[in-house]
């Protein structure tokens, strides 16, 4: 497998139907995070690591190979 | 949002870590793409996450082995540690055939963990589409292949990857919109001559040319239906990996020696489970000679005994290239 390198996403803001799109299948609070810029994601985020130190997925397998339900399954 | 609290400094490591990792691929010359969690993060789809994923093609993997290995003997040292989960180890041939290798790192003394989990196959991911940015970012289409998982709360992060790459112009995104509205607007954006080809690898996208449209109860259900599919093919596929993995565990834990992880250094380790999976019969290719089509099949099986009408499943199917590449 080869990985190819491709330019990065055009940083022209994304329109409003998007993010609207996000608040109808999210809900609205994810839709106001990712209307955040980068920088302020990084900021909160790095706020979240330093005052929730819980493990992210508990599952004995990583979620793209079928987390809990896939192990249960096996 | 108030002042972090004194242990900051040794806790506020994830993003950290992920750019210095990265950095440390790119001196070796180790290409790499940063996909799941970390990926969503950055397309601004998910809120927390400190584990990071990471593909890694597999012939690259004797160069990242060297790298961790060389990483412990230097200032300061770093600890490299298998996990005890569901895994290969960093193995070429184990990691070309769609194993994942799972590592915790502390990259100095008061380090917090780094769960560092890797791949050299991507699920759901056709080698040909394996693309990041100039950043090391897996690009939209791949992380969202990759979410197609069996778990609820990927599916709406697979349906805004597919609506960002729809507002960006590209009309791969039409490949993961779950959003009926958005899936309309979208399908009559794209160009006519586009379309044959999108609805080759999605079906579903056939039923939106239909005459009259299809209403949206009945495009819900074949939603349903299709993400039903990628479910249930998952399954299949990853059941033998997870079958094969529980029954190489079982026979390695009875050996007198038995003790995994261990604290020992990285390179111990390395040998010591290679040697295992070997010596102890895991399949390198769980799958093996099992035709895809099979699988799918089974997949197939599992839905109609679920009542779900055989000729429609069918005729929602992706390509077998998609669903196992």
């Amino acid at each position: 497998m080869k990985i190819t390198i491709v330019p990065r996403e055009p940083e022209t803001p994304l329109p409003d139907t998007y993010y609207d799109g996000l608040a109808r299948t999210m809900g609205d609070e994810a839709a106001a995070w990712a209307r955040l810029p980068p920088a302020e994601r990084e900021k909160e985020l790095r706020w979240y690591h330093d005052n929730f130190w819980t493990p992210d997925d508990l599952s004995i397998c990583p979620p793209e190979l079928g987390g809990d339900e896939g192990w249960a399954r096996a | 949002m108030p002042p972090p609290p004194p242990h900051a400094a040794a806790v506020s490591a994830p993003l950290d870590f992920l750019r210095i990792f990265a950095g440390l691929l790119r001196a070796e010359g180790i290409p790499f793409a940063i996909t799941s969690g970390m990926a969503c993060v950055h397309y601004g789809l998910q809120q927390t996450t400190k584990d990071s994923d990471w593909i890694i093609p597999a012939d690259a993997l004797p160069r990242l082995v060297a790298l961790l290995e060389r990483k412990e003997g230097e200032l300061p040292p770093w600890r490299v540690s298998y996990r005890q989960i569901f895994g290969a180890p960093l193995d070429a041939e184990y990691m070309a055939h769609g194993w994942t290798s799972h590592l915790s790192v502390w990259d100095h003394a008061s380090s917090v963990e780094h769960k560092v989990d890797l791949f050299s196959k991507p699920p759901r991911v056709r080698p040909e589409e394996m693309q990041t940015d100039e950043e090391g970012w897996a690009v939209g289409h791949v992380v969202a292949q990759m979410k197609k998982t069996d778990r609820d709360k990927d599916w709406p992060i697979v349906n805004g990857l597919g609506q960002r790459l729809t507002e960006r112009g590209n009309p791969l995104g039409l490949l993961h919109l779950t959003d009926i509205p958005a899936l309309r607007l979208a399908w009559q954006a794209v160009r006519p001559e586009a379309r044959e080809a999108l609805a080759g690898r999605r079906p579903l996208l056939r039923h939106l040319a239909r005459t009259p449209a299809a209403g949206d109860a009945e495009l819900e259900l074949l939603l349903l239906l299709e993400r039903r599919i990628w479910e249930r093919v998952n399954e299949a596929r990853h059941s033998r990996y997870t079958r094969a993995w529980r029954e190489f565990y079982r026979r390695w834990s009875k050996s007198a020696d038995f003790a995994w992880p261990t604290p020992e250094e990285f390179w111990r380790q390395q040998r010591k489970l290679s040697r295992a999976v070997r010596e102890h019969g895991l399949p390198a290719d769980p799958l093996g000679d099992v035709p895809r089509e099979s699988l799918v099949a089974e997949a197939v099986a599992r839905l109609t005994a679920m009542r779900f009408d055989a000729e429609e499943v069918k005729s929602l199917l992706p390509p077998v290239a998609d669903l196992l590449p």
